[in-house]
């Protein structure tokens, strides 16, 4: 009985919870989007000896209202262990050849985990003119720069970035090999996509000839097969 | 991955000797022989043929060739939960599980050993280590938090498993995008758990709508959880020690999200509501209700077109609009339902409304529901979907058909889900090219479809 009567104020006391909770949502907790004027804010807040806190959440909103007249400020942050990845959460999304140099000069001063986060924001970015740079990191000595650069490779997808991955492909070590199939599986997809199956074949029939776990040599054939018939058909 | 894209029967000639459905008059296929079989096809791969189950005279129990080998990722309270489901199936057999907390994987493999009974459960603390070391595993259970499931999900699809990941399933468009993309480049078996479109009454609803006895349907309504807002915390708890004896890695924890000082409550589940980690009151809900309306509707590759922004700070009544004027009204509260998780879906004949706790859908007239037994067994009988969300997806990782909750499903619903969010967030209306998939006229809506991942936890 006395269970009872415990178990049913717990649930009064939960309804009562959750009622609240519905009615009292955490509004004032949030960093409102900036409006375009408060660039030049935004700007001083990161130039500014405020905590980090207030830096990291300029850096959210100048993600979604950023301009170039943002990356000079934002560019030496990348190289900041704590700013880092708010530098480039901030510089990703912002429009403009300035982002794509300003990665790219950061590639050559950044090492391990800076890096590998620069890398993964070119690819998002599918900078063309990183490829030469990306080519030469897929023999860095540290894996997740190695696979890191791949990556990018991958998303980047032209035919450039397609023939440093085939070529690389068997001679990279067993750990970078993977992302290495992976980023070429990729540019075969954008090139069958592209309508040009002869050169996704190739590629393709890399990847099933690689030492590599069976899924990549599977995924490879699937793939080989349809440039294959995508080939004939254009006969 | 839509069911359209993928070969599913014979009239297929697309790699038809690769077919992973059984044809007419063929024996069936299990998983490993089709892939054995897909590689040894294309003069690569050597894999040997298993030996069939009756050749083994087995009486009824599953040999070790035929199970699916499963795997934990972020198992806690509602993967235990989804855990609960899976270990009765005779034909898997869990093995192993990965978690940055500590005391949740010792959770698990307590509870697993206890189903056993013995103690070859295997704990690991490092996702990387995990994918790399087990490639034994065939399928996978993600349940970590929201921050993490497209990208665990990814990364166990390029190590080659198939996944069955907890909703919802990505935190943005982009994330969405790339669970779609690599299911389809490693041809995975994917399904988000939307368990719903797998129960009975709910499929009843979907039913009556696909069949066209409510008529020309006009409006559909989803329910968006009755706690925390759309508006999200940016705010930080204040900064504690890291428990002792490197029992939560927090840097894995974060994983791709921005970092922040370590605070007990994230880890307990205190991470709901904040931006990072939680996709709103949106989401937490409408990753189940959107995705049950637009299978009903048809829209599993598309998503609306337009979003209404409401002036409150829950995204209540939003209309939402797709291409061929469909309606979907998002609702919190009862107005419309006596239970959680709601869709009610109204035509110019009649209605069918169901919720969680629902012994059967409430419809406008008594005789929409006289035949829904029947109705249950043709929605199977058609679709080949039964009525367990878990069954359905190891059923899939033997037949390598798509599941009912698929990539593409998951994908354009979470779309929804994002696009309503982010039109709360920029506080006006917007409009979405589905075939694009982004905004018109809104660079700055555009720059929220995805967010640069803390590295090295990068897709």
């Amino acid at each position: 009985m006395c269970n009872r009567k415990t178990s049913f104020c717990l649930a009064v006391v939960l309804l009562a919870v959750v009622l609240l909770a519905g009615a009292l949502p955490l509004r004032g907790q949030t960093v409102p989007p900036a409006t375009p004027e408060e660039e030049g804010k935004l700007i001083a807040v990161l130039l500014s000896d405020t905590p980090l806190k207030a830096k990291m959440d300029a850096c959210r909103q100048l993600a979604v209202i950023g301009t170039p007249k943002a990356v000079p400020v934002l560019a030496p942050l990348l190289e900041d262990e704590k700013l880092s990845h708010m530098a480039r959460y901030a510089l990703e999304p912002i429009p403009g050849a300035s982002v794509d140099q300003t990665l790219r000069d950061a590639m050559g001063k950044l090492k391990g985990r800076l890096l590998v986060g620069v890398l993964g924001s070119i690819g998002v970015r599918h900078d063309a003119k990183a490829v030469p740079a990306l080519m030469k990191m897929l023999d860095d000595p540290d894996p997740e720069t190695a696979r890191a650069a791949a990556g990018a490779l991958g998303k980047i997808a032209n035919a450039e970035a397609a023939g440093a991955l085939r070529e690389k492909l068997g001679s990279v070590p067993p750990k970078v090999r993977p992302a290495v199939a992976d980023a070429t599986l990729a540019c075969a997809e954008a090139l069958l996509a592209a309508d040009k199956p002869g050169e996704a074949a190739a590629l393709y029939e890399s990847v099933t000839k690689a030492e590599l776990p069976k899924h990549f040599r599977v995924a490879a054939t699937y793939g080989l097969i349809q440039a294959r018939q995508a080939a004939e058909k254009k006969k | 991955m839509s069911p359209s894209r993928l070969c599913r029967g014979a009239g297929c000639s697309a790699s038809s000797s690769f077919r992973p459905t059984q044809a007419a008059g063929c024996p069936p296929v299990t998983r490993r022989q089709f892939l054995g079989r897909a590689a040894t096809a294309g003069g690569l791969v050597t894999v040997p043929y298993l030996v069939p189950a009756s050749a083994l005279g087995l009486n009824g129990e599953v040999p070790p060739n035929e199970r699916i080998v499963l795997g934990g990722l972020g198992v806690g309270n509602r993967g235990s939960g989804v855990l609960r489901w899976m270990l009765p199936e005779k034909d898997v057999q869990f093995v192993a599980t990965c978690d940055a907390q500590t005391s949740r994987s010792a959770r698990v493999k307590q509870m697993v050993d206890a189903h056993y009974g013995n103690t070859d459960c295997v704990t690991y603390r490092d996702m990387r280590e995990f994918l790399a070391a087990r490639d034994d595993i065939d399928a996978l259970l993600v349940t970590t938090g929201d921050r993490w499931h497209a990208l665990a999900s990814i990364m166990a699809m390029r190590a080659g498993k198939d996944v069955y990941s907890e909703k919802p399933s990505c935190m943005t468009v982009a994330e969405g995008q790339t669970v779609v993309e690599t299911a389809k480049r490693f041809r995975r078996i994917y399904q988000t758990g939307t368990q719903r479109l797998s129960e009975a009454k709910f499929t009843v609803a979907n039913e009556l709508l696909r069949t066209g006895r409510l008529g020309k349907v006009h409006t559909v309504r989803a329910h968006i959880a009755p706690w925390d807002a759309a508006e999200m915390r940016h705010d930080w708890l204040p900064a504690q020690p890291l428990p002792p004896d490197n029992q939560v890695d927090w840097d894995q924890w974060l994983g791709p999200c921005p970092w922040r000082p370590y605070n007990e409550s994230y880890v307990r589940g205190g991470w709901r509501g904040f931006y990072d980690f939680h996709t709103s009151c949106i989401g937490e809900w409408g990753a189940h209700t959107f995705a049950q309306c637009q299978v009903a509707i048809g829209a599993v590759d598309t998503s609306p077109v337009e979003y209404g922004y409401v002036d409150n700070p829950t995204g209540d009544g939003m209309v939402t609009r797709f291409a061929d004027g469909m309606e979907m009204v998002l609702h919190r509260g009862d107005k419309y339902w006596r239970g959680s998780c709601g869709v009610r879906y109204e035509g110019t004949e009649g209605w069918v409304a169901v919720a969680d706790g629902y012994p059967k859908p409430d419809v406008s007239d008594p005789a929409l529901l006289e035949d829904s037994e029947q109705v249950v067994r043709d929605y199977v009988e058609r679709t080949g979907h039964v009525m367990s969300h878990v069954r359905d997806f190891f059923n899939s990782v033997k037949s390598r058909r798509p599941a009912v909750a698929h990539p593409e499903m998951m994908h354009r619903s979470m779309t929804t889900v994002h696009a309503a969010n982010i039109c709360m967030w920029l506080k006006r209306d917007m409009k979405y090219d589905p075939v694009k998939e982004e905004f018109l006229d809104d660079p700055e809506a555009n720059r929220l479809r995805s967010r640069a991942q803390r590295a090295p936890w990068i897709m």
